[in-house]
């Protein structure tokens, strides 16, 4: 099902798959399917995940209120849970971001020192 | 908590809807509807994996922090293995004492005894007027009266008890014989092993002789017989059937539950002549109430049956009222109070325990102050920090219920071990479930009690303070001194409390055993010669047995000042008959005399070194044909024959055997306590051996000889007579003696075991204070020393921070304890509750262990070297 090689996916970190959720729901409310297609997309099939361990992470944001459930329709008029960014959420995915990127620019650094 | 519930509810269905988008995805793509759904659970993984996960998610933040909590508390503990040690052996004795203590309570006091139904099961007896407390039992003629005419009792059963001798299985055996009337097993109702139960047929006058045995008897002496029934066993030689077997489950209160048997009374050749014997109160009587039928109602009913029996039989029961008690009440009898006492003691032991423990654990929460500052730094909320303090001394508790509930096991071992035999339902006693819940609970309890004060105390204190102060000065919050000076003061409060308890008792014991009985016991020893009813069944043979065995052994070297008698005082048994004095009569007025009979043979007083106070004593002229004479002693002299010589008048004593017959008094000696060593001596009265004989009697012999050598001479003599008859209850007197106080000994050692255990405990507390406070103070008394105090100074300095606990505990203590000895009632013995020396000694062996505690820190004080002081910081 995957057009890349096994050895070509990088295993997604707990903190990582929780920022990638938060970041696709800044753009709005979404079910739990919804999610897991935009971030497959959105890391170009990169950044692969078995779709189940959305759950426990989403679980673990709900429980630390940084994102809420309401009940809603989907595009088909079908029942659906929709998750939201809260508040708290929203401040977090600033604060996780800016340390995201201080990461990436550390590890793009080292990897090119000399450029 | 909500949330999650809901969530992982609804979790299974969020992932059913996934999987369902995915294939619909798929076979939007262009797959077979089955490929796309395997498609689907592929990509989205294990199912119930994700489950286990989402609901780990939930679960683990509050579990992984208990563990860790629990992991730091153990590291903590282990990391001060002196505190660790102090504190769990502090608690678990406080747990082992209450663990002991409240498994006997338990059992003897709370436990329904071992009987279907056993709360509808009352005692009935007879009490002489209103006022007296002496409980007998009533006659077989009154049991039949009042079991025909009440209307409150399923069933009504007298039983006496007492020994016979088995014979033809190996050594002569004395078996438990209980005297029953028909009703007594559906009273009890049991149901036999084997055979049958006793039928009404079975009591009738010239029934065969019939026997039930114990599973016991049976198992062990009869060698499970599967025969027995049907065939005849040997008691004092004359032949009973055996018709049952009662199962071992079974056995009649008060009696071990070793070798039993149970006969009809009529059967009986002790008893069974007292049926016809209407003015004894000699028959006990066990009664179930109906369903439904109070006490109160049942008592009402005795007192109206009451009048009527004494319509009946005006001479006999003129005086005499019914009464009706819960006979698990009768059984527990006195030892109740001593119970309470014993509970509410180590009740005051683990308090003290408690209060050192929270002692230790706040000096150390002190010494801590700054971690846990730091730790609220960093964003400890105030409920984490508790609830890890907690944690710490929930770990505490833990190891302490542990060692506890282990050191009452042993101590349930050792109290059954060293408790009186006397002592009521004494083989009912041990650790079960629900004295292991106690224990527990109690631990739990003391946990909570001990843990939470410091841990508000540390939660509430200000960190920034804390992080300021340096680390050892730190958290030296006025609230924390005030809490362990208050602990200190309080533990010697609930020290002074069962020290006046164990004081007073002490005394009482003391007292007690240092009552003159009325008699020497000194070299003086008793052997007990009973004879075969069957055998020896006429008056003339037990005399011309008695005469003879008292020739043979004062015949012997050694033996030559003995005497016979029955019964023998402080034994098991006496005798309290009613008596009349002739030439005046008992009016209405007053109720009926009652004096405690004793038959002996002369030379008795001399043996006993009871003194002859007026008159003769008895002596050869006092013979069977001879008219009958008594000895009175000196309280009924006193109390029957005020103002008047009571030498030539005469009694009739309500006697079975013998009747109505004039006894002249040719004698006083003096009073005897025959009852108990803490009653007043009762009235007494004497009758000649060779007039009045019994089947049987106790050899008395004043003797230089050991107890061994002087029974074998004896048994030796008894054998020359009869080689059946067995000699038993050896004992010398001031063994009786001693035996007669066990209980009140037993009590008054606990007592003190656990005033010794508050005592030392808070001698912990105020060396803990103290040595606390001078290493607080041990820069300021640097700065004196360096400004020129004297040694003198500084010693007055920290003993006067002594003397204010001291003096604290004291206040409270006293009236508490003076309140608290009121409690204590008939465990006194002639002492009042508030007795000023006991208070005295009280609060001077207070003072000087508060001394002695804090001796060591004081020293301390006196020797700190300016120097060092100083650069302390």
């Amino acid at each position: 099902m995957s057009t890349k090689e096994d050895r070509d996916r990088i295993d997604l970190l707990q903190g990582t798959l929780d920022l990638l959720i938060l970041r696709t729901l800044l753009r709005g409310p979404a079910h739990g399917h919804a999610i897991a297609k935009a971030i497959e997309f959105n890391s170009a099939d990169v950044l692969q995940v078995e779709q189940g361990s959305l759950y426990p992470a989403l679980h673990r944001l709900i429980k630390r209120r940084w994102i809420a459930v309401e009940a809603g329709t989907s595009e088909n008029n079908r029942r659906a849970k929709f998750y939201r960014l809260t508040a708290a959420g929203r401040r977090q995915l600033a604060v996780e971001t800016s340390k995201w990127d201080k990461l990436a620019g550390a590890i793009a650094r080292i990897l090119r020192p000399a450029e | 908590m909500f949330h999650r519930k809901r969530m992982l509810d609804e979790l299974p269905q969020d992932i059913a809807e996934h999987l369902d988008r995915e294939t619909e995805d798929n076979i939007a793509r262009g797959m077979s509807p089955e490929e796309a759904g395997h498609a689907a659970r592929r990509k989205f993984g294990n199912v119930r994996r994700v489950m286990e996960d989402t609901r780990e998610v939930w679960i683990a933040s509050w579990r992984d922090a208990l563990w860790q909590d629990l992991r730091f508390a153990f590291r903590m503990l282990r990391k001060n293995p002196g505190f660790t040690i102090v504190a769990v052996l502090t608690l678990a004795l406080g747990i082992g004492a209450n663990t002991a203590i409240f498994s006997v309570v338990y059992s003897v006091l709370l436990k329904p005894l071992p009987f279907p139904d056993a709360d509808r099961l009352v005692f009935v007896f007879d009490r002489l007027g209103q006022q007296s407390n002496t409980e007998t039992g009533i006659s077989f003629n009154n049991l039949q009266s009042l079991r025909e005419h009440n209307s409150v009792f399923a069933a009504m059963t007298g039983a006496q008890q007492h020994q016979l001798t088995l014979i033809g299985y190996g050594d002569p055996l004395e078996v438990d014989t209980v005297v029953v009337t028909s009703d007594f097993f559906s009273v009890f109702e049991q149901q036999p092993l084997a055979g049958r139960l006793f039928l009404p047929d079975d009591s009738k006058e010239g029934a065969p002789a019939t026997v039930i045995v114990s599973e016991n008897l049976w198992r062990s002496v009869l060698h499970s017989d599967p025969a027995i029934l049907g065939k005849s066993l040997s008691f004092d030689k004359h032949d009973y059937t055996v018709i049952g077997i009662l199962p071992a489950s079974f056995h009649f209160p008060k009696i071990k539950p070793a070798n039993q048997i149970w006969i009809p009374l009529p059967q009986d050749p002790l008893f069974g002549p007292f049926m016809k014997f209407h003015g004894g109160h000699w028959l006990p009587v066990t009664a179930r109430l109906k369903p439904g039928v109070s006490l109160a109602k049942a008592q009402a009913e005795m007192d109206t049956l009451s009048a009527e029996l004494v319509r009946e039989l005006p001479a006999e029961n003129t005086g005499w009222l019914v009464r009706v008690r819960p006979l698990h009440q009768v059984l527990v009898g006195d030892v109740r109070t001593a119970l309470i006492v014993l509970l509410a003691a180590v009740g005051l032991v683990l308090l003290i325990a408690c209060a050192n423990i929270a002692n230790l654990l706040l000096s150390r929460a002190t010494s801590r102050a700054r971690e846990m500052a730091v730790r609220a730094a960093l964003g400890a909320g105030r409920g984490r920090i508790i609830r890890q303090l907690l944690s710490e001394t929930a770990v505490l508790g833990l190891f302490g219920a542990v060692a506890g509930i282990l050191l009452g096991w042993w101590g349930v071992r050792a109290l059954t071990v060293l408790l009186p035999e006397s002592f009521p339902r004494l083989n009912a006693i041990h650790v079960d479930y629900f004295v292991l819940g106690f224990a527990l609970l109690l631990s739990g309890l003391a946990s909570v009690a001990f843990g939470l004060a410091p841990a508000f105390l540390v939660a509430s204190s200000n960190p920034n303070t804390n992080l300021r102060e340096g680390g050892a000065r730190s958290g030296q919050s006025a609230a924390g001194r005030r809490a362990r000076s208050v602990l200190a003061a309080a533990e010697i409060a609930i020290a002074v409390v069962l020290l006046m308890a164990a004081g007073l008792l002490l005394r009482s014991f003391s007292k007690l055993t240092a009552v003159n009985p009325g008699f020497d016991a000194d070299h003086v020893l008793q052997a007990l010669v009973s004879l075969p009813r069957f055998q020896y069944h006429t008056p003339q043979q037990w005399n011309a047995f008695c005469d003879a065995l008292l020739a043979r052994v004062q015949a012997q070297p050694g033996l030559q000042n003995s005497a016979l008698v029955a019964p023998t005082p402080l034994s098991e048994g006496f005798i309290n008959l009613g008596f009349d004095i002739v030439g005046d009569p008992v009016s209405s007025a007053n109720t009926s005399r009652t004096a405690d009979y004793v038959t002996i043979s002369p030379g008795y007083f001399q043996v006993m070194a009871i003194p002859l106070l007026a008159g003769r004593a008895f002596d050869e002229r006092d013979a069977a044909s001879r008219p009958p004479v008594t000895i009175i002693s000196s309280a009924l002299a006193r109390q029957y024959f005020p103002n008047q010589n009571p030498v030539g008048k005469q009694l009739i004593f309500a006697n079975a055997p013998y009747p109505t017959v004039p006894h002249e008094i040719v004698g006083i000696v003096g009073d005897v306590r025959d009852a108990n060593l803490g009653d007043d001596p009762k009235p007494m009265m004497y009758a000649s051996m060779a007039q009045e004989p019994m089947p049987g009697a106790l050899v008395v012999s004043r003797t230089t000889l050991d107890l061994a050598g002087a029974t074998a001479a004896i048994r030796q003599q008894v054998a020359a007579i009869d080689k059946d008859l067995p000699v038993t209850d050896v004992f010398t007197m001031p063994e009786v003696l001693s035996d007669s106080v066990a209980q009140p000994r037993f009590r008054t050692l606990l007592l003190a075991l656990f005033a010794a255990m508050a005592l030392v405990l808070a001698a912990i507390g105020i060396f803990g204070v103290i040595s606390y406070s001078v290493s607080r103070r041990t820069q300021e008394i640097g700065i004196r020393v360096a400004l020129g105090a004297s040694r003198a100074a500084i010693l007055r300095l920290v003993s006067r921070e002594t003397l204010a606990l001291v003096v604290a505990g004291l206040a409270v203590g006293i009236p508490a304890a003076l309140a608290a000895s009121r409690l204590l009632g008939h465990l006194l013995f002639g002492v009042s509750a508030s007795d000023p020396l006991t208070l005295a000694a009280v609060s001077l062996t207070l003072v000087a262990v508060a001394a002695v505690a804090a001796y060591l820190p004081m020293r301390r004080a006196t020797r700190v070297d300016p120097l060092i002081a100083l650069r302390h910081e």
